[in-house]
């Protein structure tokens, strides 16, 4: 871990901190929620060993990265400019790309707008969703699964954030990683994330160390950066109307745990395996579902993942040009 | 020529169409303070060629809807409903359309070839060259112009909500359309808050041959109905718009494009714009950009000032494609 180097590189406005190692063609790591570089601690030591340049980023909102108060800040034009400038900055032209939760969300989105910057994607966790032209992403979560649901309460200013403030840092993010129920998150405002059951004791893939270390960076930085990704979902959905209909072009292998939450999300497995997401991916090449494996598939399996990304990734090794 | 209501990206947007059912589309996109009739002496022309000519008043103008959020008139916001127009009057998903733009319109242009290049076969634009976000965002466009000429630079003088609504209001519409399209100094619109750019109101404003009577009219009817906050809401999105920019900086415009600019345009004389026309960076950010040109004696209204020209350097462009 001594030979990850951290960096800060200015990019879009805001100053983002980079773990990086290794060299050759690079990688570029996205993580999600609420998670950090950190979650890559596995794959940017093995991707260095096997001659790759491993980077992965602390995304705007978290971490030692920026974190501009407004939630207007937090487009997914916003994170796809800091990732394209971070690009330009390290003078890579096209990078193999992973993404995780938020992160995969922010992977498809550099596909579907910059496919000029990306020679292949591994994208695990979410789906790519399809704009839905006449309604907006929190719109529709809240008519599906109600006011309760996650997403839906994550919505106002603040309002989480207080729930979240009257729990341990530590006991919290324990929470959100190890959880293994595949049902829609609802979480009634009577209750809150307060009122959850403590955590039993940690599974083998997450330690008192990495615990200690995730509790740390969200309590010197809270949540709320991370919170604006969704409370900028809807303005999103208003700014990314020039890319209605349009298919992803990139070469995509696509990896989900058969316990994550959202690979239970009704419709999701016929969508997945009946086709719904190659006609929106066309090049969408393969696709692993990780039986018995939870949301954090990466770190729950770290070297089962490293392999399934390896062995997609050696394919277009003649696609890429190495990093300068 | 028919008039038609296309349903896209949440709005109505109102399409002036003529040229055959099966003829390749030119989407004419006007700029400000304009209209689709920006276009009228285009329209007949390339129809006549075998053209579709397609042009629209744009959100927040004429016979389409304006939302009132500020927040609605983004670059963004505009390409979303042009590229539900082109997917509504497109056979298939893969037709490429031509595209004509001038002033706002050509912006407008700009970012549909930066965000949707795969829907255009080749862009033919006016007035407004071709400017990069860059690298970095911290200096705001607006801010830049303020430092450079002053508060009352008209884009400055148009931030304020309200503001130059209620200066339009009490002007009287007329008198800023004939203004404005009159307009041949070859040096920026300042606007002093003493309302003395409009000239006094016993003072007609004569018009030159290639405007009538009857085209005011027309306009004046249409920004009376439709009032100018929706217009002048694009430029209240200048910042906003850099900001959002990121994912495009050092992005290159992969389209062929042919660019025309008249001699006595105001943006001719803005900071950097002559240099960049006839230095390399025009032809590096646009590599497929045929060599600029300047037409002498002409500003800023050049599809107004000189149809017949314009109309055949858009026919002997579009037609190599």
């Amino acid at each position: 871990m001594e030979k990850i180097e951290h960096t800060t590189v200015s990019t879009n406005g805001i100053n983002m901190h980079v773990a990086s190692i290794g060299s050759g063609p690079v990688i570029l790591f996205l993580h999600g929620f609420p998670d950090l570089w950190y979650s890559w601690r596995h794959q940017l030591l093995s991707f260095a060993a096997l001659g790759y340049r491993a980077i992965a980023p602390d995304l705007r909102g978290y971490g030692d990265s920026d974190a501009p108060p407004s939630r207007e800040s937090y487009t997914i034009l916003h994170i796809v400019g800091d990732l394209v400038g971070l690009l330009n900055s390290l003078g890579v032209d096209r990078v193999f790309l992973v993404g995780h939760d938020w992160g995969a969300i922010v992977a498809w989105w550099l596909c579907m707008i910059r496919p000029d910057r990306v020679n292949a994607l591994v994208n695990t966790s979410v789906v790519f969703n399809p704009r839905n032209p006449s309604v907006k992403p929190v719109d529709a979560f809240r008519a599906l699964f109600g006011d309760d649901y996650y997403i839906c309460r994550f919505q106002e200013p603040g309002e989480i954030e207080e729930d979240f403030a009257q729990v341990d840092t530590k006991k919290l993010i324990t929470r959100f990683f190890i959880s293994r129920n595949p049902r829609p998150p609802c979480i009634p405002k009577s209750v809150g994330f307060r009122g959850l059951p403590d955590p039993p004791s940690l599974p083998a893939w997450l330690t008192e160390e990495d615990v200690s270390f995730y509790g740390d960076k969200f309590s010197q930085k809270g949540f709320t950066g991370g919170l604006n990704y969704y409370r900028a979902l809807n303005l999103s959905w208003e700014l990314t109307a020039p890319w209605a209909g349009l298919q992803i072009k990139v070469p995509v292998k696509f990896i989900v745990g058969d316990l994550d939450i959202t690979y239970n999300i009704p419709g999701t497995k016929e969508y997945i395996h009946e086709g719904g997401l190659k006609k929106h991916v066309p090049f969408l090449q393969e696709v692993v579902v990780l039986e018995g494996v939870g949301h954090f598939l990466h770190q729950e399996k770290p070297d089962e993942i490293t392999d399934h990304i390896y062995g997609f990734f050696k394919k277009f090794r003649t696609r890429e040009t190495a990093s300068l | 020529m028919e008039h038609m209501k296309v349903r896209g990206n949440g709005i109505d947007i109102h399409v002036a169409i003529q040229g055959p059912s099966d003829g390749p589309i030119v989407l004419l996109l006007h700029g400000f303070p304009e209209l689709w009739y920006s276009w009228r002496h285009q329209i007949p022309g390339l129809a006549a060629r075998g053209y579709r000519a397609v042009a629209p008043d744009l959100r927040g103008y004429g016979d389409s809807d304006a939302p009132a959020e500020i927040s609605s008139y983004t670059c963004f916001n505009i390409v979303g409903d042009l590229v539900a127009v082109i997917s509504a009057l497109t056979a298939s998903e893969d037709e490429k359309v031509f595209v004509v733009g001038h002033d706002w319109g050509a912006l407008i242009a700009w970012y549909l070839c930066l965000f949707r290049p795969d829907k255009v076969k080749a862009l033919v634009n006016l007035s407004v060259p071709f400017s990069s976000r860059p690298t970095d965002p911290s200096t705001k466009p607006v801010d830049r112009m303020r430092a450079f000429y002053g508060d009352d630079y008209y884009v400055c003088r148009f931030q304020e909500v309200g503001d130059i609504e209620a200066e339009i209001a009490e002007v009287g519409t007329e008198r800023v359309m004939k203004r404005i399209l009159t307009y041949r100094t070859p040096g920026p619109i300042i606007i002093p808050k003493d309302k003395s750019f409009w000239g006094s109101k016993d003072e007609s404003i004569p018009l030159p041959s290639w405007v009538t009577e009857e085209d005011v009219t027309y306009f004046v009817s249409k920004f009376e109905e439709k009032g100018f906050s929706g217009p002048v809401n694009y430029y209240r999105n200048f910042n906003r718009n850099n900001e959002l920019l990121g994912p495009w900086v050092g992005s290159k415009i992969q389209v062929p494009t042919k660019f025309v600019i008249g001699e006595l345009d105001l943006v001719y004389y803005m900071p950097g714009v002559k240099e960049y026309i006839h230095g390399p960076k025009f032809k590096e950010d646009v590599p497929l950009l045929e060599e600029p040109v300047v037409m002498e004696g002409v500003a800023h209204f050049i599809n107004q000032e000189k149809p017949q020209e314009i109309l055949q350097i858009i026919l002997d462009f579009i037609s190599k494609f």
